[in-house]
């Protein structure tokens, strides 16, 4: 008996050792991409987050435990700057998913030339975001620019308007350039999704009497919910992240009518040499992005499900 | 239930025909298959009479009413997709619920109509899940409940049976032909695969190249084939054609067949002379192991069990295939002789036109 269970044992022993070099093979596989995890991500992250306790600047640093962070709770411009971030966020991302829902369809549409209508949706979207930025700078000027200029031939405005020079036009113009920017690669990903959407589904729908807003609507629509939901959350993490863009036109001002999260804590960090403020910043970004993330993944999940997808 | 005609159907696609002159009278309750290869245009044909698909020219009429031009929901037809065309977002009661939901149906009225079909179609159980939970076979019958509940005049079904594998196939066919019985329905029906013709149809029409070849009863098709192309497709293992030299023409048709061996042929003559070149048209299951007749080099033999299935060759290499009983005295590699009664063989002119045979077997219905 024991004999036998001596050599029951040998194997067991065998794939037991096959499975410890295979578990440090495993682990010596997915190392370089570990240590490069480390390297760009965990370790900023950490040391961020180490900032945030300090009070540094050129000079040093000095420990001052959860200062910065009650600085920040006690701080109403600080407020007013996280519900102005929600506000661009959502007012954008909205934007974006209602015009690239309307841009698919049209793009999806079997019309001729649809092939270079395709194309011509993408420049916003490949060419530099700084030259485009650029571009819409002098859009929005009062004395060169075609808007103001549209305005007063219209006799909408009197004389010159300076866009980007008002606390609520600016918040808009940066919002509508941001749409402009984020627009196309929406569009084009919800474009992929509706013709991914078999043709035999409107067909049958079709037999069965459903006009085109029945379709758009019992089919298009859930049958890409997964795509709209995925958009959703990346577009606003982008947005809600958006820097060049507000930074080219306005730099968050005036007077602060532009400044979203990410503007104040660059001017605090990088303009102001408030490293440890900043850092402060930086982590609630990223704690109030991973709760959003959290919550939007949840909503994934409950809609993949409900609408049969695995 | 309806008639459905289809007068003088055309259909180009830019410069290329895919339908000529096609003209149809399906009588009400009918099962009628269209059959043919890959790019007959059957399925053409079926989008346009569903509405899905505009004709270049020519007319539908359902149940007396000219519906050419009308949308695909005011023909009273349905139609089931080969994919089956089921909502994956929505369950089976939803599926199936789709049309009157469209039409905005009293909710009573609605769940009646869902729950009968869903009985009639043995889906009760499932009406909660989604299309993902079903086997392929139950998917298909969702979809035939979509097309149950509209109550239409026509029911029209797109290669249904195809993503089906081979058993599941064969259950389906019985199903529909019973589910046919019982809706009492006109159907409309297109496959590539001639068992189902044969096993469904009250009439099949043969497509080729946008042209009807012939419209007649499954036993019509096999024993009276118009043409060589019909020939070739209705029948399983397919009609062997051995080319033939017409050597007399009064009285019976006399020919010696590649190979060598004479037969006196009873079929109508009229169009052929002699010297023609003919093809003689023998069906593998109509051919018997004979002292004297067809010299054939079998290549290759399949038991089946009750058949034997030869595939071999014949004169100068025509291919030649003989369905035989399952222990015939036949080696791989050997030669053998088959006879056929001159009276089971069809004769075919070089453009592919039948000659009548003069003695046939009584159709059965």
């Amino acid at each position: 008996m024991a004999e036998l269970s001596a050599q029951a044992s040998q194997p067991a022993a065998d794939a037991r050792s096959r499975s410890m070099s295979e578990g440090l093979f495993g682990w010596l596989l997915v190392a370089p991409a570990m240590i490069f995890i480390a390297v760009i991500v965990a370790w900023p992250l950490a040391e961020t987050i180490r900032l945030s306790f300090m009070e540094a600047g050129l000079g040093g640093e000095k420990f001052v435990g959860l200062e910065n962070y009650e600085d920040l709770a006690d701080s109403r411009k600080f407020h007013q700057t996280v519900v102005r971030t929600f506000y661009w966020m959502f007012l954008s991302v909205g934007i974006k998913l209602v015009m690239g829902l309307i841009g698919a369809t049209l793009l999806n549409a079997a019309v001729p030339g649809r092939a270079l209508f395709r194309v011509l949706v993408m420049p916003p979207w490949v060419i530099p975001m700084a030259i485009g930025c650029i571009g819409w700078l002098w859009l929005y000027n009062g004395y060169f620019g075609v808007l103001s200029g549209v305005m007063m031939k219209l006799g909408i405005t009197d004389g010159p308007f300076e866009f980007l020079a008002y606390k609520s036009s600016a918040f808009y113009s940066a919002v509508v350039t941001d749409v402009w920017v984020g627009t196309p690669m929406v569009t084009l990903f919800f474009l992929a999704a509706m013709q991914g959407v078999s043709r035999d589904l409107y067909e049958a729908a079709w037999v069965d009497g459903a006009g085109r807003w029945y379709r758009f609507r019992r089919i298009t629509i859930p049958q890409i919910m997964p795509v709209i939901v995925s958009m959703a959350l990346l577009s606003a993490i982008f947005t809600f992240n958006s820097f060049e863009i507000i930074w080219i036109l306005t730099e968050g001002g005036p007077r602060g009518a532009t400044t979203t999260l990410i503007i104040d804590t660059y001017k605090v960090a990088i303009g102001n040499y408030k490293f440890g403020e900043g850092a402060a910043r930086a982590v609630i970004i990223v704690v109030l992005l991973a709760a959003f993330s959290l919550i939007y993944l949840f909503f994934l999940n409950k809609i993949n499900k409900r609408y049969g997808v695995k | 239930m309806a008639t459905l005609n289809l007068n003088a159907i055309n259909k180009s696609f830019g410069s290329a025909k895919v339908l000529h002159d096609i003209s149809l009278a399906i009588e009400d309750k009918e099962f009628v298959v269209f059959v043919g290869p890959s790019g007959c245009g059957k399925s053409t044909l079926l989008r346009i009479i569903a509405g899905l698909e505009e004709s270049t020219s020519g007319s539908i009429v359902i149940g007396g009413e000219d519906v050419s031009d009308a949308a695909p929901v005011d023909r009273g037809i349905s139609m089931v997709f080969q994919s089956y065309a089921l909502y994956p977002h929505l369950s089976v009661y939803e599926n199936i619920a789709f049309p009157l939901r469209v039409q905005k149906m009293e909710k009573g009225e609605m769940d009646a109509r869902v729950k009968r079909a869903a009985d009639i179609l043995q889906l009760t159980e499932k009406l909660d899940l989604k299309p993902s939970q079903l086997s392929g076979g139950q998917r298909q019958r969702v979809a035939i409940g979509r097309s149950i509940v509209r109550n239409p005049k026509v029911f029209l079904f797109d290669e249904p049976l195809s993503n089906l594998d081979a058993a599941l196939r064969g259950d389906m066919r019985v199903e529909l032909s019973q589910l046919h019985n019982q809706l009492d329905a006109t159907m409309v029906y297109v496959t590539h695969d001639q068992v189902e013709a044969m096993t469904m149809a009250d009439r099949i029409v043969v497509l080729n190249g946008g042209q009807v070849e012939q419209f007649g009863t499954p036993m019509e098709l096999y024993h009276h084939p118009a043409t060589k192309f019909v020939a070739g497709f209705i029948g399983q293992p397919n009609m062997n054609f051995v080319p033939a030299t017409v050597l007399e023409t009064t009285g019976a048709l006399t020919v010696e067949l590649e190979g060598g061996h004479r037969m006196s042929l009873p079929v109508d003559t009229a169009g052929v002379s002699k010297g023609d070149t003919v093809e003689v048209g023998i069906r593998p299951e109509h051919v018997t192991l004979a002292e004297e007749g067809l010299d054939i080099t079998v290549d290759v033999l399949e038991r089946l069990g009750g058949v034997s299935i030869t595939y071999g060759t014949i004169g100068n290499g025509t291919r030649f295939c003989a369905s035989l009983s399952g222990d015939a005295p036949i080696q791989q590699g050997k030669n053998m002789r088959l006879s056929v009664a001159p009276e089971d063989c069809h004769v075919f002119q070089s453009n592919g036109q039948v000659l009548r045979r003069k003695s046939a077997p009584a159709l059965v219905a």
